[in-house]
């Protein structure tokens, strides 16, 4: 009686999906008690900002919240500073935002294996029970920070621009052995619509 | 059936296909299932080993984990792994294994001799003998040490070890550890509840204890069948957990079966760091030994062990067995090997007499009752017994291939002890169990002490129900019970620890431990356990005493005239077993060993011939060419002196500051003050720590009148990031301030030079960068190649520079373009090389001067500390030793023969060339001078500012030279500062 560990296979059925999403990020820090106004600002434009540790969708774009009063917004890439200088202005004496388009990467793997590819190097609990499409929380993985969000096609993963190539190489080892295909690069619309269906 | 030994069916293995594999040369037969040591002993290779001390033959002793002795050496094809344990081994075709510890063979070993001289060598025999003469220890004794110390030979770091290893994270609700009948009733029942549960078993096979009864078979099956259905459980064999860190981590390893380490692309462990809310710690009993006379010679055996060899693998122990036990539990052994029709040479047992001794005796075993064996003899392996009344008067002897042995069994708790638990003393089986708080979970079945299969199986589901329920899991449908036999009246245990009668009894086989030297210990003063564990490395090593800690404890109890409840267990810590550093290493190896962090424009640097360097995990270009020594280095820096350069800085860390309060916190976090500051202009700041030694340092840039951006030096981002919020969050609580790690948004490109400005103006549109509209240390937006950037001007290379701002993926286009609108100015990039000839030749700092132990004072920077109001570091730099007359301060160097001398980082500075061991300071950055003639360098240097002009040796005896320097002012270069407000 035993039950091997993994569900790894070889050959041509890849299990594991390693791509892009393209996408402007934006971070919204809201100044001390402020967080209310800024929820109200967002609502003004449209979005809705989610609670810690989850995603919401709003049109197209993606918001999560990983650290106090302070929410990532994920939307589709537009010109340098575009996505960012609106937001700015409207949140002038409540909120600081800043433009991270270019500091944070966000990667999307994909497939059946992916939670067992990510267990090779991350802490958290990724099991759908624990951690469905829908959540989100920042960690360590092969020893870089990375922010998680549980997509319906899977995860995003968003890490430093600088060690973007460090984990890509890392998660395309740890998913060798399930057999991986790159992905094409997706939009934070295509990421978008999954949750909305 | 291939081997003498092999006498009847295994559970474990499959006779039908044979394996072959060499031990000590010796071309053997085992079968398919066996380890190394059933397939050895099925062979009749008693003799595996010789002991670590003495020397003294070994034979295998125990079946699992546990065992002392049968160490071997396995042989790869790249290399040679030592301290396999041959119990444990799987049997591989073509398997070399090697003895260890003898020399020049296992028969005959010529350290043998130190057997003889062992009254000559008691514990601790070499902490007293290799004292004096003090010369002796590098040149004689370490080296002997050296030779005589350990067991097996590392003969290559590379081969089986280099074969991958990884780490994976595991979540449970439940884990529980051991899969005997306890913790499989425990997991049928939590998976009943719905609970997500994850059983590990270090053994091949699941079942524990009842593998050996074949009355539990059925039971075992339907259970096991049943859990099958249970997708939430999951079943992990040949998993042993190493150790328990609190708060529900565990550490476990696991060796891969060969079909998944095939899948896994030759992977051989895994090391799993299980997370789990509760634990059930179901690791059962360890039978223990008894110290009597040669109770180390091969033959000798734990009475469970042999049954295990008889059940799992076939394999008898011997073939006229002779039986110690004091417990009715291991009469199994000889009912077992009675029923193969091995004939039994007697059962001695110091109980006179016992419910398992009467049944012995209805089948024709003789049961030596109210007797305890005196000494085994035989030269290499046993031949026969010495009985002995408990007095110690012989009452004969019995010729016996082996003494099969038991003490009693032992609750094996080690995990419970390494989360806390306090241990309770159990009289009914003479040892120690131990319990775990509520909060963490339980034990169950023999390791809290409840023996008899049956008993255990209760106990594992009633820990089981408790468990559920505190997890809020407390019904479940109607659960069907299963079948099981009841288990047999027992008479208790007899406590028996040793024998008194001549002759070296053994408490710790592993480490050659006897009885006297226990009691030498206590009488030497080192009275507690944990104290005589370390004079006489009782319980040290791969099998961490296992059998024979509680028997050492007990004779340590019996020297200091206490009971052993007084006395205690030793207390295990991880790792519970041997485990190779490659198995803790994982997958953070060669390539993954740590992170790379890659600048934006990494692939152009490279395409541009760069070499790279690491400065922490950055990988930043460290000239643009291959050729060696400092000419292209100076050629970069020249073209910046001449002309115009340009350097890739993103490495620089950047910190957005914004909010109310950003300034009031800057000049708190800042030795200088911030607040004055404009907006649109930049200053230099330094920061201290809170020890008042200077922490780092950089340009701050006021952006709006609440925002601005810090940069630090490339080594210091995350730690003055984490620095500021600690501050922040602690000390400056009611400040509002937000503060953004923003270093690897933005690109910065350095582009410094005499022609600085055409080449900036070239890409820049809406800003005039006219020295009136545009001055030293200005801050502005800009447009720069079409890409909304900033733009500073601020100068680490002493010259007219420029630093050029845009969101990294913009980098390429904003670097092309300052090439191309550079190309008529000659400019060209320079690597860290240059950019360090720069700032030596202007006297900069960087981090071989901001070393930690400068304060600004050293560095020159004293006029910075404002005088007005608190920031960090304020009180503890004004120590009394931080503002001391001959502190090494910072000064130039240049060597007085300019044209023939270099200067050597790290070269102590001396008064006169016979001044010896009396250094003034010390080189702390050096490199040849683009300007100046010859080498110029940086120095930390006593009262060094009092000493401008003097003339030093500056001494580098690795080198074997000797150089005569001369002290100048660190600003060697344009000390007006005119170039680079030009």
């Amino acid at each position: 009686m035993s039950a091997p560990e993994g569900r790894a296979r070889s050959g041509p059925a890849a299990r594991v999906g390693l791509g892009e999403c393209l996408a402007d990020i934006v971070e919204l820090a809201a100044l001390r008690g402020r967080a209310l106004d800024l929820q109200g600002i967002a609502a003004r434009r449209g979005l809705s900002l989610p609670a810690p540790g989850r995603i919401a969708l709003t049109g197209d774009t993606l918001t999560l919240c990983v650290r106090p009063a302070r929410w990532l917004l994920l939307s589709p890439a537009a010109a340098a500073g575009a996505s960012v200088s609106p937001w700015q202005s409207a949140c002038a004496g409540t909120a600081a935002a800043l433009d991270l388009s270019s500091g944070l990467s966000a990667l999307h793997l994909t497939g059946p294996d992916a939670r067992e590819a990510l267990a090779r190097g991350c802490r958290l609990d990724l099991d759908p029970q624990a951690f469905p499409a829908g959540h989100a929380a920042a960690t360590i993985m092969a020893q870089v920070a990375a922010i998680l969000a549980a997509v319906p096609s899977g995860m995003l993963i968003l890490t430093p621009a600088s060690t973007a190539r460090h984990l890509r190489e890392w998660l395309a080892a740890a998913a060798q052995a399930f057999g991986l295909a790159p992905r094409a690069d997706v939009t934070v619309s295509a990421l978008s619509g999954e949750l909305h269906s | 059936m291939p081997g003498p030994f092999r006498i009847a069916h295994g559970l474990l293995i499959d006779t039908a296909s044979a394996v072959g594999f060499r031990f000590d040369g010796r071309q053997l037969q085992g079968v398919a299932g066996d380890t190394l040591a059933s397939a050895l002993l099925a062979n009749g290779q008693r003799l595996v080993g010789r002991s670590f001390k003495y020397h003294r033959p070994r034979g295998i002793v125990t079946a699992g984990p546990e065992e002392p002795c049968a160490l071997v050496d396995v042989i790869g094809s790249a290399g040679r792994e030592p301290n396999q344990l041959a119990t444990t081994l799987p049997l591989r075709e073509g398997l070399r294994a090697e003895s260890q510890n003898r020399w020049p063979s296992l028969a005959f070993d010529v350290r043998a001799i130190n057997d003889l001289l062992g009254r000559f060598l008691p514990a601790g025999f070499y902490y007293k003998s290799f004292m004096a003469p003090g010369w002796a220890w590098e040149r004689l004794y370490e080296p002997l040490i050296r030779r005589a110390a350990g067991l097996g030979r590392l003969a290559a770091i590379v081969g089986e070890h280099a074969a991958p290893a990884e780490t994976i994270h595991d979540h449970a609700d439940v884990l529980v550890v051991g899969a005997g009948v306890a913790g499989l009733a425990a997991v049928r029942r939590l998976s009943v509840r719905g609970l997500k549960v994850m059983l590990v078993e270090q053994d091949v096979a699941l079942g524990g204890g009842s593998l050996l009864d074949a009355r539990w078979t059925a039971w075992r099956e339907s259970l096991s069948a049943e859990l099958r259905d249970f997708p939430a459980v999951r079943i992990l064999p040949g998993t042993a957990v190493l150790g328990a860190y609190g708060h529900g981590v565990f550490g476990a390893l696991q060796i891969l079966a060969p079909a998944e380490a095939a899948r896994f692309g030759g992977l051989r462990e895994r090391l799993r760091i299980v997370r789990a809310k509760r634990v059930i710690i179901a690791t059962g009993a360890l039978e223990r030994l008894v110290a009597f006379p040669a109770n180390d010679l091969p033959g000798v055996m734990l009475a469970g062990a042999a049954l295990a060899y008889l059940r799992r693998y076939g394999v008898a122990a011997g073939s006229r067995p002779a039986f110690f036990l004091n417990n009715d539990e291991a009469y199994e052994a000889v009912f077992a090997l009675a029923d193969v029709g091995i004939k039994c040479a007697g059962v001695i047992d110091p109980r006179n007499d016992s419910l398992a001794a009467e049944r012995a005796r209805t089948r024709g075993v003789e049961v030596h009752g109210g007797t305890v064996v005196a000494g085994v003899y035989g030269r290499r392996g046993v031949r026969g017994v010495c009985l002995a009344d408990p007095s110690g008067n012989p009452r004969g002897r019995l010729e016996a291939d082996c003494l099969l042995i038991s003490g009693g069994h032992t609750p094996a708790i080690a995990l419970a002890s390494q989360l806390g638990a306090p241990l309770e003393w159990q009289e009914r089986i003479a040892a120690f169990t131990a319990d775990l708080d509520a909060g963490s979970g339980c034990l169950a079945g023999a390791a809290r002490g409840v023996f008899g299969l049956g008993a255990a199986a209760r106990d594992g589901d009633t820990g089981a129900c408790a468990i559920a329920a505190d997890l809020g899991h407390g019904t479940d449908a109607a659960l069907q019970a299963l079948d099981f036999p009841e288990d047999a009246e027992v008479t208790p245990l007899k406590p028996l620890w040793e024998v008194a009668a001549p002759g070296k009894a053994f408490v710790d086989l592993q480490n050659d431990v006897t009885t006297a030297d226990v009691r030498l210990a206590c009488r030497e003063g080192y009275e507690h356990l944990e104290h005589m564990k370390r004079f006489t490395t009782h319980g040290m090593a791969t099998d961490q005493g296992r059998i024979g800690g509680l028997v050492g404890a007990a004779v340590l109890a019996q020297a200091r005239g206490v009971p052993l409840s007084q006395v205690g267990q030793l207390k295990p810590r991880p790792f519970a077993q041997s485990i190779a550093f490659a198995a803790l290493a994982g997958g953070e190896v060669r390539e993954h060993f740590r992170p790379k962090r890659r600048l934006p424009l990494h692939d152009w640097h490279e395409s541009a011939g760069a070499i790279f360097v690491p400065t922490g995990l950055w990988l930043r270009p460290l000239v643009y060419s291959r050729r060696p020594g400092w000419q292209p280095v100076l050629e970069e820096a020249r073209a910046v002196r001449a002309g115009v350069g340009i350097t890739d800085v993103s490495t620089l860390g950047k910190i957005d500051v914004q909010g109310p309060d950003a300034a009031k916190f800057l000049d708190f976090i800042y030795a200088n003050t911030f607040s004055t500051l404009a907006v649109g202009r930049a200053r230099y700041g330094i920061m201290l720590r809170e020890d008042g030694m200077m922490f780092d340092d950089g340009t701050t840039s006021r952006l709006g009148p609440e925002h601005f951006l810090v940069t630090t030096t490339t080594a210091g981002g995350t730690a003055v990031l984490e620095h500021m919020e600690f501050h922040l969050q602690t000390v400056c609580r009611e400040l509002d301030v937000l503060l953004s790690d923003v270093g690897d948004q933005w690109a910065q490109f350095a582009v410094a030079g005499p022609r600085a400005r055409e080449v900036v103006a070239g890409v820049v549109t809406g800003l005039d960068l006219s020295n009136e509209a545009f001055p030293f240390m200005a801050v502005r937006a800009a447009t720069i190649a079409g890409v909304a950037g900033r733009i500073f001007r601020i100068s680490f290379s002493g010259e007219l520079a420029y630093e050029v701002a845009v969101p990294a993926k913009h980098a390429l286009t904003a670097w092309s373009a300052l090439l191309q609108a550079g190309k008529p100015s000659g400019i060209r990039p320079y690597g860290l090389d240059a950019l360090n000839t720069l700032r030596i030749e202007k006297g900069h700092v960087t981090s071989a001067e901001l070393n930690g132990n400068t304060t600004a004072d050293d560095l020159g920077l004293q006029r910075m500390l404002k005088k007005q109001g608190d920031f960090v570091g304020r009180a503890l730099a004004q120590r009394a030793g931080l503002v001391a007359p001959g502190r090494l301060q910072l000064v130039g160097v240049r060597p007085v023969d300019r044209s023939r001398r270099r200067l050597r980082n790290g070269s102590q500075l001396l008064a006169s060339a016979t001044a010896r061991g009396e250094s003034l300071g010390y080189v702390t950055s050096s490199s040849p001078s683009v300007e100046l003639e010859g080498w110029v360098g940086l120095a930390l240097v006593s009262g060094g500012r009092q000493r401008l002009g003097q003339r030093l040796i500056g001494a580098s005896p690795v080198h074997d030279e000797t150089t005569q320097i001369e002290i100048v002012s660190p600003h060697m270069l344009d000390p007006e500062n005119t170039r680079v407000r030009a």
